[in-house]
């Protein structure tokens, strides 16, 4: 029997619920796949509803685990195991080597004089990082990483002569105890390569709205200017392409709730940096939910942005690395086929849970999102349940805490 | 503004859903379609239009519309359909219910809509054929008798000047003038209300047709037009070659008939023309007409198999499609059968093959005007219509 909880993933729903149950007094364990807290919010440039930069949200999440001794957590891990009922689960966790001191070491020097290189993930290809990395700048815990596999032969030599380095770490298991389970295993953004008609990732300046988060972000592959991939220049004419591969019964047969406003936001990103561009929203509805109508009008006011009806179902390359989409005007009833210098398709979120279930007792439904399991002491949060924005998935978060917390004092 | 209030024919919505449009409710009108056809214009595209005009039962709008047969029902548009609604299909379903309502002997395209209705189309021609069978059995004292040489001539039986002649002359003219008003009617509901004001210079119909038959007919260029859409993911194979393998055949089998015809009326005038059936298989028209059977065979074979291995959630197939597949095999299986008995001199499986031969190629002509294969009319007065006068 265990009054802990254990937490799996360590993004803003996560991280949440295991700051709430812990500031009850309870033990809770994070169990964080990637090197670093702080999930996809940590990805973006700015998030609803402020427009905050995520280090400051993060931040002050980051410090209430920081001064709380109750809040463990264990990043480069994952749950591989869960066995045992309500009350008393026993988990195991295989840790990935991180290959760094458990201190705080600036390697800046060291990364630097590394020559093997691998595209950055966490700037979805846009960038590529060394061997020895750190994806950003108030990353959480504050250590770098070294993935073993990106390094070149004279890196090898480097990072054997170096201090603080253990390049021959091996993974390691470990088993908790926990009472019940948190699920905030998240999203990842919907893959563009099943788009075929979409140009399937191959169309040059044709990125994902959370590629244009990266290039929008101050510590993202061009220091924040938003420029095309292929040559680096400002685009003036860019295109949004609403609900690629979401709503639709051959890729996600869900509203992923929150792309029209992540466009809404991205226009006000591109308008900021230059007041002449121009921008076309293509979509089949504008879902502004609750507050959010007043983004959506603020963003209508503006003369530089037209929206037209109508799913963009054909992207080709065009002329000069451009980017032809043809739609539909369905309210017209004409056909447009028009170039432009960029073109964003704005993908839905899709559960990280989809790609293939987890060796765990967790109910899906068909999208992959978490159905049920309540009774058996798991508990849901943010966009593992559902596709939410930040501001739901917080509450969401305290929400899975509070439950979570009522099942082990009620034993 | 002018304000126009809609009359929904919830009717209509209900009969096209049964007609094969069952999912076209689920259309949220996103304009996929309209993009993933690499047929439809730049200026008011299909088939999103016609999507809201069938979920609104606007059942003159869509009837009237030259649009319908301008798709060539490649599927595009269902593969690439978020919802599943199967925009293809509602588009076969309104040609289909144009196969139905268009012309006179509304009870045939009533027994045509339905499968249930293939007794009553196969029980007429059974009939007519057996009355024949059994005067003439009276007549020669015999239900399968044999020429005088010993030989098995179809011609003991179903003599050609009295029975086949008569009867097939009447049918073919019969459907012809069917289709002709058809047609007719159609290219009426295709004129906007109103006058039709041409300017500039207007040729006759004929050139238009012309242009047509040359552009599109002779070189089937639609279908492969068809294959330049957005990229779907998906497998679906071209048409082309069984679509054009059947229609050449089908010529070549016209021209034949329309040569021995010539050949046999005709001959009785000038003796020199005089054709005999059973023609020897060594002459040339007799070798044409086996040619033409044979790639009969090859295009029914390359459609079936092709229709058979559509993805049957995106692409349904119904009764109009089965029916015209089911009664050209059933022709050509009779036709060839009955041909092979009478040369292996079996006698009673000969006459009976020969028998059903005539009800299915009584079948498969006298009640074309409200069958797929209507389409062959229908589809290219649309045609002409549109290069005459544009869309409206």
């Amino acid at each position: 029997m265990s009054n802990a909880i254990l937490v799996m993933g360590g993004g803003f729903a996560g991280i949440t619920a295991a700051i709430e149950a812990a500031e009850l007094g309870h033990d809770v364990y994070i169990v964080e796949k990637s090197p670093w807290l702080g999930g996809r919010v940590a990805q973006l440039n700015k998030y609803f509803p402020k427009f905050c930069p995520p280090s400051c949200g993060l931040e002050i999440q980051f410090q209430r685990i920081r001064k709380n001794p109750r809040v463990k957590f264990f990043t480069l891990a994952e749950v591989v195991g869960l066995s045992g009922y309500k009350g008393d689960y026993t988990a195991k966790i295989r840790l990935m080597p991180r290959r760094t001191a458990h201190h705080n070491v600036d390697f800046t020097l060291l990364a630097s004089a590394l020559t093997g290189e691998t595209d950055n993930e966490f700037d979805f290809g846009l960038s590529k990082r060394k061997a020895l990395y750190k994806s950003m700048p108030f990353a959480f815990p504050d250590r770098y990483a070294l993935d073993a596999q990106s390094l070149s032969k004279s890196d090898t030599a480097l990072v054997a002569e170096a201090k603080f380095v253990e390049p021959a770490e091996e993974p390691r298991e470990v088993v908790l105890n926990a009472g019940v389970v948190v699920v905030a295993t998240g999203w990842k953004p919907y893959d563009v390569t099943r788009l075929t008609n979409l140009g399937a990732g191959a169309v040059e300046n044709c990125i994902s709205n959370m590629q244009l988060e990266r290039l929008a972000s101050p510590f993202g592959p061009t220091q924040g200017k938003i420029v095309r991939p292929s040559d680096n220049r400002a685009p003036t004419n860019i295109a949004f392409v609403q609900c690629a591969g979401s709503r639709d019964q051959n890729h996600l047969n869900y509203c992923s709730y929150i792309c029209c406003m992540a466009t809404f936001k991205q226009c006000l990103y591109l308008l900021e940096q230059n007041p002449n561009v121009r921008i076309t929203v293509y979509y089949i509805d504008l879902r502004a939910p609750g507050r959010y109508v007043n983004m959506l009008e603020k963003v209508r006011a503006q003369p530089n942005v037209s929206f037209i009806k109508g799913k963009v179902a054909d992207v080709v390359q065009a002329e000069g690395d451009r980017v032809t989409l043809v739609a539909e005007d369905a309210v017209r009833g004409e056909k447009l086929i028009l170039t432009y210098d960029l073109a964003v398709l704005a993908t839905g979120m899709q559960p990280s849970l989809a790609a293939g279930k987890p060796a765990l007792p967790l109910s899906l439904d068909e999208d992959g999102f978490v159905a049920g399991g309540e009774e058996s002491g798991i508990f849901a949060a943010g966009c593992a349940r559902m596709p939410l924005d930040v501001t739901r998935t917080a509450r969401s978060g305290t929400a899975a805490a509070l439950k979570a917390v009522q099942t082990v004092k009620g034993r | 503004m002018v304000q126009y209030t809609l009359k929904p024919d919830m009717n209509f919505v209900q009969d096209l859903q049964e007609a094969g449009g069952n999912n076209l409710k689920r259309c949220f009108q996103c304009a996929t379609c309209s993009v993933a056809c690499p047929l439809a214009p730049t200026n008011a595209p299909y088939p999103r239009k016609e999507m809201v005009w069938a979920s609104w039962g606007l059942k003159d709008r869509l009837m009237r519309d030259a649009d319908l047969w301008l798709c060539h029902n490649c599927g595009n548009c269902s593969d690439l359909c978020p919802r599943g609604a199967r925009p293809a299909d509602m588009m076969a379903a309104a040609r289909d219910m144009i196969y139905k309502d268009l012309t006179t002997f509304s009870v045939v395209g009533k027994w045509m809509s339905k499968a249930s209705g293939l007794p009553w189309l196969f029980l007429v021609p059974a009939v007519i054929w057996f009355v024949i069978w059994a005067i003439r059995a009276v007549c020669k004292g015999s239900w399968f008798p044999r020429a005088a040489d010993g030989r098995i001539v179809f011609g003991e039986i179903f003599y050609g000047d009295y029975t086949i002649d008569p009867i097939f002359i009447i049918t073919f003219f019969g459907a012809c003038f069917i289709l002709y008003r058809g047609a007719r009617k159609l290219w009426e509901m295709f004129k906007p209300e109103g006058e039709l004001l041409v300017v500039g210079k207007q040729k006759f119909w004929i050139c238009y047709l012309v242009s047509v038959l040359m552009d599109e007919v002779v070189t089937h260029r639609k279908f492969d037009d068809c294959e330049d859409g957005p990229v779907t993911g998906k497998v679906v194979p071209n048409r082309k070659f069984g679509h054009a393998a059947l229609v050449y055949s089908f010529t070549i089998l016209a021209f034949v008939t329309a040569v021995v015809a010539l050949g046999h009326w005709g001959g009785k005038i000038i003796p020199t023309i005089e054709i005999q059936t059973p023609m020897p298989l060594t002459f040339p028209i007799k070798i044409l007409a086996n040619i033409g059977a044979l790639l009969l065979l090859c295009g029914l074979g390359a459609l079936t198999w092709r229709r058979l291995s559509l993805s049957r959630s995106n692409h349904a197939s119904g009764f109009y499609d089965w029916y015209l597949l089911g009664i050209l095999w059933l022709v050509a299986a009779t036709g060839i059968l009955s041909q092979y008995f009478r040369l292996a001199d079996a006698l009673q499986p000969a006459f009976v093959l020969y028998y059903f031969h005539l009800v299915f190629v009584w079948m498969l002509f006298a009640y074309l005007p409200w069958s797929k294969l209507g389409h062959f009319v229908y589809r290219t007065a649309a045609l002409v219509y549109v290069r005459m006068y544009g869309r409206s």
